[in-house]
C-alpha cells in the first residue's frame, strides 16, 4: 500500500527551486533514509510534502484534509520545541490530538497508545516529570515518543536522532524499524550515514534540491556518488553484522 | 492539582470576593439590611445603591477582570511567551486611543455611550490592522512586532491628540480616564460591554486545544491538525473584543492579564488550555479584590484601580522577567 506519493514536487524561494521536481512513493513496511549535505532540501522536502510550505506539484498528503492527514502522518520537527514545563506523559498525549472529536477526552486507546510510546522510548521512568527539565537528548526521545502516540501509517522524522547518546540513536531507528515490520513506514532524515546504511531498507539521497539517488544502501552510498555529494571518500562493508560504513576523509 | 478542585476554588473565591465587593462602600449600611435591599428593593435608599451602584460595579469587576485573564492566558499561549500580555498586540493602546479621541472631540459628552463605543472602534481598527501586517500565516514573531508597531502608534496619536489639546479640563478627564476604574459605573456600561465580552470569552474558550499543540511549535501543531490561521483569527478576534469592551468600560488596567496566569500556570501543569479557565476566575477575583481594596486604602480619595493594579503587578513583572531570565540562562 503506498503511504506517500510525491510527484515533480518543487518548492522554489525566489527563482531559486529549493526542492526540484521531486518524485517519490513511500509503499507500507519501509524505513526511507534521506541523506544529503546540508541545505540540500531535506527538511524543505518534508515540510512541502505535508503542506507546511507552499509548493507546486503532486504530495498525496495535500490531497487530504487537515484532521485525515494528521491521521496518516506524523511530523518530527527538526527544532525540539517544548514551550511550558507540561508533564512528559502530558506531551505525549498531544500525539493523540488528531483521534479525539472536539472536546472529547482521552480514553484508555489514548492512554495505552502513551503508555506504549513511553516505553518504547524507555521514558516510563520520567512520565510525570516536566519535559523541559530533561536534557536536551531526554527531550529529543519525548518529541520522537508523541510521534509515536499518533499511530500513522507514516512518519515524517527531521533529524529525531540528533543530540542522541549511541544507544539511544540505535534504539530510535530500531522503533522505526518495529514500525516497518508492522507495515507502517518512516522518513527520516539523517546526517549519520553510518546509522542510516545499516538501519534504513532504503536511502533517497539529495543534493541541491534535487534527488540524486533513491535505492538500497549500498547502491545509493557508491564511491562516485559520495565523492561527487558529499566530497568524502569511505568505508563500506557487508559482513555478518550488517552493513558498516565509517566516511574516511574529505576529498576534492 | 487536579483541575476541577482547582476551578471550583477560585469560583468560591470568585463568589466571597462578589459578595465582600457588593458590602463595600462609604454608604455605610450593614451586610444583612444591604442584601435584603438588593434582593427584595425594600428601603429606597440602600436598594438604590446597591442595585444602581454597587451591583454593577462587582458585575463590570468580574468581565472585566476574566477578560483580562482569559486573553493574557490565551496570548501568552499562542506566543508561548510568558511575557506577552493583552497590551502587547496594540488592543488596548488602541481602545485608549479611541476614547481619548471621543473625550477631546466632545463626542464623549454629545450622548452617554459614546465613549465606550469610541474605545471599541479603536480596538477593532487594531485587530484589522494586525490582521493585514501580520499576514495569512500569524506566526509569533511578525504577531508581536505588528503588535508592538501598533501600539507604539496608538501611544504616539494618543500623546498627540492630549498635546494639541485646547481644553485643560478635556486633558485632565482624558488622564483621569486612562488610570483605569470601576466606580460610577452603571448597568448601561453592564449591557454595552456584555456582548462583546461574550463573544470574546466564547471565541478563546475554544481555543484550548490548539494552544495545548502549540506547545510543540508551530509545524508540529499544524502537523497534529490545529488549523493556525483559524487559530489565530479567533485569538484575535476574541481578544480585541473581550479587551477593547473591558477597556472601553473601565479604562486601562494592566497587568491583570500578565500576573494571573503567571501565578495560575503551575497549578495546572503548565497547560495552555487548562489555563484558560482558571486564568478567567483568578482575574475575575483579582479584579474583585483590588477594586475592593481602592475603597478600603482610601475611601475618600477615589484611589484608581489602574494605578493600584500597576503597584502592585509592576514589581512581580520585574521578578517575573528576572526569574525567566535565569530560566534562559
Amino acid at each position: 500500500m503506498t503511504l506517500l506519493a510525491l510527484n515533480d514536487l518543487t518548492v522554489r524561494r525566489g527563482e531559486c527551486p529549493v526542492v526540484d521536481h521531486a518524485t517519490f512513493r513511500i509503499e507500507g513496511g519501509e524505513v526511507v533514509g534521506l541523506i544529503g549535505p546540508n541545505g540540500a532540501g531535506k527538511t524543505t522536502l518534508m515540510r512541502a510534502a505535508l503542506g507546511l510550505l507552499p509548493s507546486t506539484g503532486q504530495s498525496s498528503l495535500l490531497a487530504m484534509g487537515p484532521a485525515e492527514r494528521a491521521r496518516h502522518a506524523a511530523w518530527l520537527p527538526q527544532s525540539r520545541e517544548i514551550a511550558w514545563p507540561v508533564a512528559v506523559r502530558t506531551l505525549v498525549l498531544l500525539g493523540r490530538v488528531p483521534h479525539l472529536a472536539g472536546g472529547q477526552r482521552p480514553g484508555a486507546a489514548d492512554e495505552a497508545a502513551v503508555d506504549e510510546a513511553l516505553a518504547a522510548m524507555d521514558l516510563s521512568a520520567f512520565a510525570d516529570r516536566p519535559a523541559t527539565e530533561l536534557s536536551g537528548g531526554e527531550q529529543a526521545r519525548v518529541l520522537i515518543a508523541r510521534a509515536l502516540a499518533q499511530e500513522t501509517p507514516l512518519i515524517l522524522a527531521d533529524e529525531p536522532t540528533a543530540g542522541l547518546d549511541p544507544g539511544h540513536q540505535i534504539a530510535a531507528l530500531e522503533r522505526f524499524t518495529d514500525l516497518a515490520r508492522r507495515g507502517q513506514s518512516v522518513l527520516v532524515s539523517l546526517h549519520d550515514l553510518g546509522l542510516a546504511a545499516r538501519h534504513c531498507t532504503r536511502l533517497i539521497l539529495m543534493h541541491r534540491g534535487r534527488i540524486e539517488a533513491d535505492g538500497r544502501p549500498r547502491e545509493v552510498l557508491s564511491p562516485d556518488l559520495l565523492r561527487d555529494v558529499f566530497g568524502i571518500r569511505a568505508h563500506l562493508s557487508e559482513g555478518p553484522d550488517g552493513v558498516v560504513f565509517q566516511p574516511l576523509e574529505v576529498i576534492g | 492539582m487536579r483541575q476541577g478542585v482547582l476551578l471550583s476554588t477560585l469560583g468560591a473565591l470568585v463568589a466571597a470576593l462578589f459578595l465582600l465587593s457588593l458590602l463595600t462602600g462609604p454608604a455605610g449600611f450593614g451586610p444583612g439590611e444591604s442584601l435584603h435591599a438588593l434582593l427584595t428593593g425594600q428601603g429606597e435608599a440602600v436598594a438604590l445603591v446597591m442595585r444602581e451602584i454597587r451591583l454593577p460595579r462587582a458585575i463590570l469587576a468580574v468581565m472585566v477582570g476574566a477578560s483580562l485573564g482569559l486573553s493574557g492566558a490565551a496570548l501568552q499561549g499562542y506566543l508561548r511567551n510568558p511575557l506577552a500580555e493583552p497590551g502587547l498586540i496594540g488592543v488596548s493602546g488602541s481602545a485608549a486611543l479611541g476614547a481619548v479621541i471621543a473625550l477631546q472631540t466632545g463626542v464623549a459628552a454629545s450622548f452617554a455611550l459614546a465613549l465606550p463605543l469610541a474605545a471599541l472602534t479603536g480596538s477593532l481598527v487594531a485587530v484589522l490592522l494586525i490582521l493585514a501586517l501580520a499576514g495569512p500565516r500569524g506566526e509569533s514573531l511578525t504577531l508581536i512586532l505588528a503588535g508592538i508597531a501598533i501600539s507604539a502608534l496608538a501611544g504616539a496619536l494618543t500623546s498627540l491628540v492630549l498635546n494639541l489639546s485646547p481644553n485643560p479640563f478635556a486633558v485632565s478627564e482624558t488622564v483621569f480616564w486612562m488610570l483605569g476604574s470601576l466606580a460610577d459605573r452603571s448597568f448601561r456600561h453592564v449591557w454595552i460591554a456584555l456582548p462583546f465580552v461574550a463573544l470574546g470569552w466564547f471565541l478563546l474558550s475554544r481555543t484550548a486545544r490548539g494552544l495545548d499543540a502549540l506547545t510543540l511549535g508551530e509545524d508540529a501543531a499544524a502537523s497534529l491538525g490545529i488549523g493556525l490561521t483559524r487559530l489565530r483569527l479567533m485569538l484575535v478576534i476574541g481578544t480585541a473584543a473581550a479587551v477593547g469592551a473591558s477597556t472601553a468600560v473601565a479604562g486601562a488596567i494592566g497587568f491583570v492579564g500578565l500576573v494571573v496566569p503567571h501565578l495560575l500556570r503551575p497549578l495546572v501543569g503548565g497547560q495552555p488550555g487548562r489555563l484558560l479557565p482558571a486564568s478567567a476566575l483568578g482575574g475575575a477575583a483579582m479584579v474583585l479584590a483590588a477594586d475592593v481594596a481602592v475603597r478600603f486604602i482610601l475611601p475618600d480619595r477615589d484611589l484608581k484601580l489602574g494605578v493600584l493594579m500597576a503597584l502592585v503587578g509592576a514589581p512581580l513583572f520585574l521578578h517575573l522577567i528576572y526569574k525567566t531570565r535565569r530560566q534562559l540562562t
